[in-house]
């Protein structure tokens, strides 16, 4: 009764009606209400789809004659087993398992679900394109292959990508510069032997390359489980809590392993010096030369400053970013900066001078004089 | 199988789009066109590009007729294959050595340029701002020679003195814009968190029109932009006007400016400033657009009539008739023209100003959004914890449109 083609869009029909009800209960809201106008607007046309299917017999006249039935390509078996199912089922478990666990798991299946019934349905199709097994094999790889080769190449070309990223996050600095160094040379020298060896068979250069990938993939795994090493930032304390540590002078600090240099080195509003003699100064960006102990920012925009510390103790720059309706006075400062050593400061300071009841300025604790005014216009 | 027919009908339509596409870059009225520099940074651009659009061009033209004759000349007429060769080491090492050669010629003066436009001497600092949909400027500091004694807030034209190197300082407070007049340098793009540098210079008085070009949302398209360059005698009077107290011009007891003076402070003081407005106790009035708006940002409206579009610098303060002779006018005559802004050709004693354009502001007024997309839709707004982005809807009456209108036209 029912031919092959309205058995595809019965199922589509069914299932679109089936995510509809689903959706529709599950989420509310404009975006609710959009999606299930669009699910039963699928669901009718494949229905449309499905009664025209049956009503011309998928377009073949001679469809209803057994013996014809029989010879035609549409009815041959399955050349072989398929793994798409096994795949499509996956993917359904992992999104029943995403639906109440993580996210990332219900959009990693949502791929695996697309992608397996992409490829089961044209594997399927193409199966049933004619009679010869071998003429069915080629018209799949013309038509897949130009969509697996670029996505696999990608998706492998990602992990490796993402696993040397995971290797050098987890080695330590010094040992990071090395790997690089040796891992290049290796390439290098490896490349250099084969463009010299032409004797070397596709299968030796295949078989090293996956065997080294499969390494570099097994050991950005491992790494990714081991966890980056710790890395100190430049760390801006801002916790209220952490304010008294801001005005205060001395070498009290958060993060004794702080980084003492900044790499930025430029698009920040102002280099701000301690000098040797006490006196605090601005380099400003756009100022080539001049020092400045007043600065003008814009309001309510991020910006950042980075603290050179040249005198001969270590000290901090305090930013006092003002006193605004219902709300304590705004302090951040940067971690103790060594002597020759930097520091980054980022602050943001939403409304004008005029609306603090306390003064805009950089400081540097404990020492006298040592003042730039922030102007807020 | 294709008709020849069909093929010989489509001829003509491709003749037509390639000579529409050829004449559109004759276009007259183009403020914008990078072939125009009237700066010495987009001079310096200017003398780059063309020479290299030459040379790309020559080999652009070999490489196409190199490979039409080869389509031509070996198309598969049955013949038999040619002899089957590999490798022909001179020709390889000619087309390996010619583009690098071009590629030499060609990099030395472009690096040259980047050092040269990199150049950060100037006689003027102005930081500019970007956020959904429209650009700010503040001055500090002196600018070709003029002393700024308090720092001026404004947006939408950058004025500028005429004949002298302006370095801005770029940034961002929402989302990536990009700095662009055409005329005095290229882009330079506005990011969050970091301050980027452009130089411009305006050889002459006139107005120079950009836009921004980085896709930054809904009204991306109408977020534009002018540089106005004065000669210094004239910034010199913008500078002096824009720190003109309050006082001086604060509207009269009983107008309907001083109706509108309230009206502003209950409506839109809660975003827009107006610089040393009092309410009625004497206090100052403060926007707090940090509350209200995802930039924490809403223009300055202290001299509102000196600028000439609002917006975005999108919409004309100006009638159509004087904007033309604004812009048309010559460089000697044009500071003193822009500098009466919607006064222009107004006499004196008049009551309101001929060349301003009241139907586009009280459009504004009464429904920003209907003007300029912009999210702020009271009741789309929870992904941005209850703040707009641009100007929501006030649903202001007739007649506090009018007062407003009365208001802001003595803010000049």
């Amino acid at each position: 009764m029912f031919t092959t083609g309205s058995k595809l869009f019965l199922g589509a029909t069914t299932i679109s009606v089936v995510t509809a009800v689903v959706f529709s209960a599950s989420k509310g809201g404009p975006i609710g209400l959009l999606g299930t106008i669009g699910l039963v607007t699928a669901a009718v046309v494949f229905a449309l789809l499905a009664g025209i299917n049956l009503f011309v017999r998928d377009g073949n006249a001679a469809s209803m004659e057994p013996d014809i039935q029989h010879a035609a390509a549409a009815a041959q078996p399955p050349v072989g087993r398929s793994m798409w199912p096994l795949a499509a089922a996956v993917g359904v478990g992992g999104l029943v398992v995403g639906a109440v666990s993580k996210p990332v798991v219900f959009k990693v299946a949502v791929v695996v679900v697309l992608g397996a019934v992409v490829e089961w349905m044209v594997q399927g199709w193409s199966e049933r394109a004619s009679a010869d097994a071998q003429y069915n094999t080629g018209l799949r790889g013309r038509i897949m292959h130009s969509l697996e080769f670029p996505i696999l190449a990608t998706v492998g070309g990602a992990g490796i990508v993402y696993a040397f990223s995971r290797v050098m996050l987890t080695a330590n600095q010094d040992a990071g510069r090395w790997i690089f160094i040796v891992i290049g040379a290796l390439v290098l020298f490896g490349g250099f032997l084969f463009a010299n060896r032409r004797s070397v068979s596709k299968q030796t250069v295949a078989g090293l390359c996956a065997v080294s990938a499969l390494a570099l993939l097994g050991v950005g795994v491992a790494s990714a489980l081991q966890g980056q090493r710790t890395i100190h930032p430049h760390p801006t304390v801002s916790d209220s809590d952490q304010k008294a540590l801001c005005l205060a002078g001395g070498e009290d600090e958060v993060d004794e392993n702080a980084s003492q240099d900044v790499s930025l080195k430029s698009s920040v509003v102002a280099n701000v010096y301690l000098q040797d003699d006490g006196d605090l100064v601005a380099f400003v960006n756009g100022y080539a030369n001049v020092e400045y102990h007043e600065i003008v920012v814009p309001r309510n925009a991020q910006l950042a400053v980075i603290f050179h510390n040249d005198s001969m103790e270590s000290q901090r720059l305090t930013g006092r970013f003002g006193s605004f309706p219902d709300k304590p006075e705004a302090v951040s400062c940067t971690t103790a900066v060594h002597p020759g050593k930097t520091a980054f400061l980022g602050f943001k300071i939403p409304k004008t001078n005029a609306a603090s009841s306390t003064p805009l300025e950089f400081v540097v604790p404990g020492v006298d004089g040592a003042i730039i005014e922030i102007t807020v216009p | 199988m294709k008709s020849p027919h069909l093929k010989r009908s489509f001829r003509p339509l491709v003749g037509l789009a390639t000579v529409a596409a050829v004449l559109a870059g004759c276009a007259e009225d183009a403020p914008q066109d990078t072939f125009k520099p009237k700066g010495p940074n987009a001079r310096t651009i200017d003398d780059l590009q063309r020479p290299l659009f030459y040379v790309a061009g020559v080999v652009g033209l070999i490489v196409f007729a190199a490979v039409g004759y080869s389509l031509l000349r070996f198309k598969d007429r049955g013949q038999e294959m040619p002899e089957q060769t590999h490798g022909k080491t001179w020709l390889e090492v000619l087309l390996t050595v010619i583009p690098a050669l071009i590629l030499v010629g060609v990099g030395i003066p472009t690096v040259a340029a980047v050092f040269d436009l990199d150049d950060q001497s100037n006689e003027c600092v102005i930081n500019v701002t970007g956020q959904q949909w429209w650009w700010e400027y503040d001055y500090s500091g002196t600018c070709g020679g003029v002393e700024i004694t308090a720092p001026i807030v404004t947006s939408g034209e950058l004025v500028i003195p005429a004949g002298t190197p302006v370095l801005l300082r770029i940034t961002s407070r929402d989302v990536i814009h990009s700095y662009w007049i055409p005329a005095l340098n290229g882009k330079r793009d506005a990011v969050p968190g970091r301050l980027h540098t452009l130089r411009l210079e305006a050889d002459e008085p006139g107005i120079y029109t950009g836009q921004c070009t980085e896709f930054c949302g809904l009204s991306h398209a109408r977020m534009r932009q002018a540089a106005v360059a004065l000669s210094v005698a004239d910034f010199q009077t913008w500078v002096d006007n824009q720190l003109e107290p309050y006082a001086d011009n604060a509207p009269a007891v009983g107008t309907l400016a001083a109706e509108g003076e309230a009206t502003f402070i209950s409506q839109c003081s809660r975003c827009h400033q107006v610089n040393e407005l009092l309410t009625a106790d004497g206090t100052p009035v403060l926007a707090e657009p940090d509350l209200y708006v995802v930039s924490g940002s809403a223009p300055n409206l202290t001299n509102l009539m000196t600028r000439t579009a609002i917006a975005g610098w999108t919409f004309d303060l100006l009638t159509e008739r004087c904007r033309e002779q604004l812009w048309n006018a010559p460089p000697d005559e044009f500071g003193s023209l822009y500098l009466q802004g919607v006064w222009m050709n107004t006499a004196a004693g008049a009551a309101k100003p001929v060349c301003f354009d009241e139907a586009t502001l009280r459009d504004w007024l009464r429904d920003p959004g209907a003007l300029k997309p912009m999210y702020a839709d009271p009741l789309n707004l929870d992904s941005t914890g209850g703040r707009t982005r641009g100007m929501p809807n006030l649903h202001l009456t007739e007649a506090q449109i009018d007062q407003l209108i009365a208001f802001l036209l003595e803010r000049n």
